[in-house]
């Protein structure tokens, strides 16, 4: 039947000395979409980027049409008619459509100076192809993101490109759009480009590949014609064996309601409503892109709520900006603790304290004596390590940064807590330490929102679980009673053929 | 033996902390350049060194006062991630006002009541020109260049259109604006005021929320944001007090030179931009000192002195005073290379 176009075998990437990959291999077929399938981490961004040259695989060996290659840069991979779009498009805004397609492409011949007839000339061919009506000579920056879509994709064509990776390719896409990228995939297919499709989104991934591989902890773990598999064995493929501990579960100690989301609606929102009870550990899970990191943006007064309200502690509440959060009693634990969290040229001690410095200082002058006893008791019992408080926050490891970001959080006291993903790359040390201090949390009456791309995670620390899917709650589940698979099932909008046990 | 002394110099440069390893090494550059203007010093007749005499000596400090008190609020602008441009024409705007209210105002007041408020109009006019660029910046989140270069543009023909393009001279004589001349143009008042300035701005960088919250709204501006610090606040004030020092230096300057000069303090916005940097502070913000900055005025102060004591030509000195700037700059980049 159809030939082996590329292969790879043995793939093995570190980085900082974390297995990315291990030992990944794969083969596609001219004229296939092939899906690449796993949990967030799992390692598919990294293998297309390989692939496409972006990064260096650190072991391994390439195969293309049967004969081995070497993959070191972008333009190795372009040579080998390999492209990639990646899922934030990288196009130059600021350029026309013809001059995107034609920079940095070894099919342009370029004279000394630039004709702009040539580049029309280069360009209409491909966006004909690709369906694209707007005319080479429009700026990309005008166009939606679909409409940025097929222009990648044109780019990628006019590489002469024979294998097309994509990246998440819909995740920024709405319906109509989406409708049209498949179709444009169907057509190249019988073109005989091969298509590597990564995707979380069980749904798409039944609706185009042919085949599918699924990836876990950076391994390959199988390929399927999608013909001869469920979505149930493709979720437990992604999900690995079983998760049995769940020992941090704290109990409910009582029923009141803390903090209410009743029909919110934001830019990225939809409609959400839940109640959260005090001393309560309520998951949010969810795709990267779901909402479930809106929720806390929608929480902390930085995104405009349209419609609904939230509800504190029985009153209407009407928070506009991050202060007013905080004076709410509510605290955050942002995503990206290197981007949205540390200031890494200040002090440990000035990170963990920041947020609330006015009850450490008179008149405006902090007291360095009570900042430093404050921290150090918080410090304590996050069992945060390190050589001295005044060393800049940067020289910690992972899990312990993460853990100042937590005293932070917890200095002021509050009712309330969103922690969005505290244990991402972080040790696993850390992660049992991060998950005690969540049931302490818990414990004292303070109600917790636990954001996670882990889902053994969430089974293990919460009491219910929200799964998000497209800005809107898909379900609510009491994590006693559910599974790994019922939630991914949820929120990739699977078919609906694993239920957990009601 | 020789290294055994260098073992424990090693240890002792491990010991302290980050900030504090910054800061000896500018103070170690201050003392050697002091020591190299000491060797090529001229003597004088009975032998000893010119530098170092104590007139000569108070002298630097009198020349690098008014950029000195620039650059403080300066640096906790550049703290923030931002940069002033106008400075240098708030000064001039100040020594306007200070001059004009001083000559063509006569309400026949007691001459201390008319001198103060002739003084807090200078410094209200220039807190406000702070003011205004610090307003754009934070509300409508405009790059500080561009905003305060505007300011720099627009100050200037401010000063300009209000003397009518011409110095307003402050006379001699026993006038209410003499009088001003007198009591400002003093040499230990000037330094006075550089020195108690400067003690003011360290303690507010080193000791105060405010200080904290300047340098975190520099280092992560979106972090700032999710820890809900007042950024806008934070900005609005750097501003302000930026214009309040421009202000306060043109004063002086109105005082020193006898005049009110609509062409005075050109440049003074990359004197002081430029002692901050040697002083180590980060353009990208978040990372500095008061004592650092005070460190980098007095390097150019006591380099351009040790050159004119020797009679180099000026624009040799400038020359110099370049290379002294990218020295400073290439020292730094190398310490955090090493770590």
């Amino acid at each position: 039947m159809s030939q082996t176009i590329l292969q790879l075998s043995e793939i093995n990437k570190r980085f900082d000395g974390v297995l990315a990959l291990q030992g990944a291999s794969f083969s596609v077929f001219a004229g296939e979409v092939h899906g690449l399938m796993g949990e967030n981490g799992a390692g598919k961004s990294t293998l297309a980027k390989i692939i496409a040259g972006t990064i260096a695989a650190d072991g391994g060996r390439f195969f293309v049409d049967g004969s081995p290659v070497t993959i070191n840069d972008p333009h190795d991979a372009q040579r080998l008619g390999i492209s990639i779009i990646y899922q934030e498009l990288d196009l130059f805004p600021h350029l026309t459509v013809a001059e995107n397609l034609a920079i940095g492409n070894r099919q342009f011949k370029e004279r000394k100076f630039v004709r702009l007839a040539d580049l029309d000339r280069f360009a209409e061919p491909f966006l004909e192809q690709v369906g694209l009506t707007c005319g080479p000579r429009c700026a990309v920056r005008s166009l939606s993101m679909g409409g940025r879509q097929l222009v990648a994709i044109a780019r990628s064509l006019s590489m002469r490109a024979r294998i097309i990776l994509m990246d998440e390719p819909t995740s920024a896409l709405f319906d109509d759009s989406v409708e049209r990228l498949f179709n444009l995939v169907g057509a190249l297919k019988q073109q005989g480009v091969a298509i590597v499709y990564v995707s979380h989104k069980m749904d798409e991934v039944f609706r185009v590949c042919d085949r599918v591989t699924v990836m876990r902890d950076g391994e390959t773990i199988g390929t399927r014609a999608i013909q001869e598999v469920s979505s149930a064995e493709l979720i437990r493929m992604m999900i690995g064996k079983e998760w049995q501990a769940r020992d941090c579960k704290p109990a409910i100690s009582n029923d009141e309601t803390v903090l209410s989301f009743s029909d919110l609606t934001t830019a990225k929102l939809r409609d959400v409503s839940f109640d959260l009870r005090k001393g309560e550990v309520l998951g949010i899970a969810g795709l990267l892109g779901s909402g479930r990191s809106e929720i806390g943006a929608a929480l902390m007064g930085l995104d405009r709520w349209k419609k609904g309200q939230i509800i504190l502690r029985g009153e209407p509440a009407s928070i506009k900006s991050v202060k007013k959060a905080m004076e709410a009693g509510i605290r955050w634990l942002p995503e990206d603790r290197k981007l949205d969290g540390l200031m890494m040229q200040m002090s440990i001690l000035e990170n963990g304290t920041i947020s609330d410095l006015r009850p450490l200082s008179w008149f405006g002058f902090v007291s360095r004596q009570r900042e430093r006893r404050a921290a150090m008791a918080l410090f304590g019992s996050l069992s945060l390590k390190f050589a001295s408080t005044s060393l800049p926050v940067g020289t910690l490891s992972g899990g312990n940064q993460q853990k100042v970001l937590l005293s932070r959080c917890l200095l002021g006291n509050p009712d309330i807590v969103f922690l969005d993903d505290p244990t991402r790359g972080i040790d696993v040390g850390a992660k049992e330490d991060i998950y005690r201090i969540i049931e302490q949390l818990a414990s004292q009456g303070k109600g917790i929102l636990l954001v996670s791309s882990e889902l053994p995670e969430l089974l293990r620390c919460c009491d219910r679980i929200l799964v998000m899917r497209e800005g809107t709650v898909a379900a609510e589940l009491d994590a006693g009673h559910t599974t790994q698979e019922e939630i991914l099932t949820l929120a990739t909008h699977a078919p609906a053929q694993v239920g957990g046990p009601a | 033996m020789k290294s055994a002394a260098a073992g424990s110099a090693a240890s002792f440069w491990r010991r302290i902390s980050a900030q504090n390893r910054d800061v000896l090494k500018s103070v170690g550059a201050l003392a050697a350049i002091c020591i190299l203007a000491v060797l090529l010093s001229p003597t004088a007749a009975n032998g000893s060194y010119i530098f170092l005499q104590l007139g000569n000596l108070t002298d630097i400090l009198r020349q690098v006062s008014l950029v000195g008190i620039i650059s403080l609020a300066m640096n906790f602008v550049i703290l923030t991630g931002g940069i002033d441009l106008s400075v240098g024409s708030i000064l001039a705007l100040s020594t306007t006002v200070v001059a004009l209210v001083l000559t063509k105002w006569q309400p026949g007041l007691s001459y201390s009541i008319e001198i103060t408020l002739a003084v807090l109009a200078a410094l209200a006019v220039s807190t406000a020109s702070g003011a205004l660029s610090g307003a754009v910046i934070a509300v409508f989140d405009v790059q500080p260049f561009v905003v305060t270069l505007a300011g720099m543009i627009g100050i200037r023909g401010l000063a300009k259109w209000l003397s009518s393009n011409a110095n307003v001279d402050v006379g001699f004589g026993q006038d209410v604006a003499s009088t001003f001349a007198a009591i400002f143009r003093g040499k230990a008042v000037t330094i006075g005021c550089y020195v108690a300035l400067a003690i003011v701005f360290a303690v507010l960088l080193s000791r105060t929320i405010f200080g904290r919250y300047v340098r975190a709204v520099g280092d992560n501006e979106r972090a700032a944001l999710y820890a809900g610090l007042p950024i806008r606040q934070v900005k609005l004030w750097v501003y302000s007090l930026s214009g309040l020092l421009a202000g306060f230096a043109g004063v002086l300057y109105a005082a020193e030179n006898h005049q009110g000069n609509p062409n005075a303090g050109v440049g003074y916005e990359l004197d002081a931009i430029a002692a901050v940097v040697i002083g180590g502070t980060q353009l990208s913000g978040g990372k500095g000192t008061i004592l650092g900055t005070i460190v980098g005025t007095l390097m150019i102060g006591v380099l351009t002195n040790m050159l004119r004591l020797n009679n180099v030509d000026s624009n040799v000195e400038m020359m110099v005073k370049g290379g002294i700037i990218l020295l400073a700059v290439a020292v730094q980049k190398q310490g955090k290379h090493v770590r």
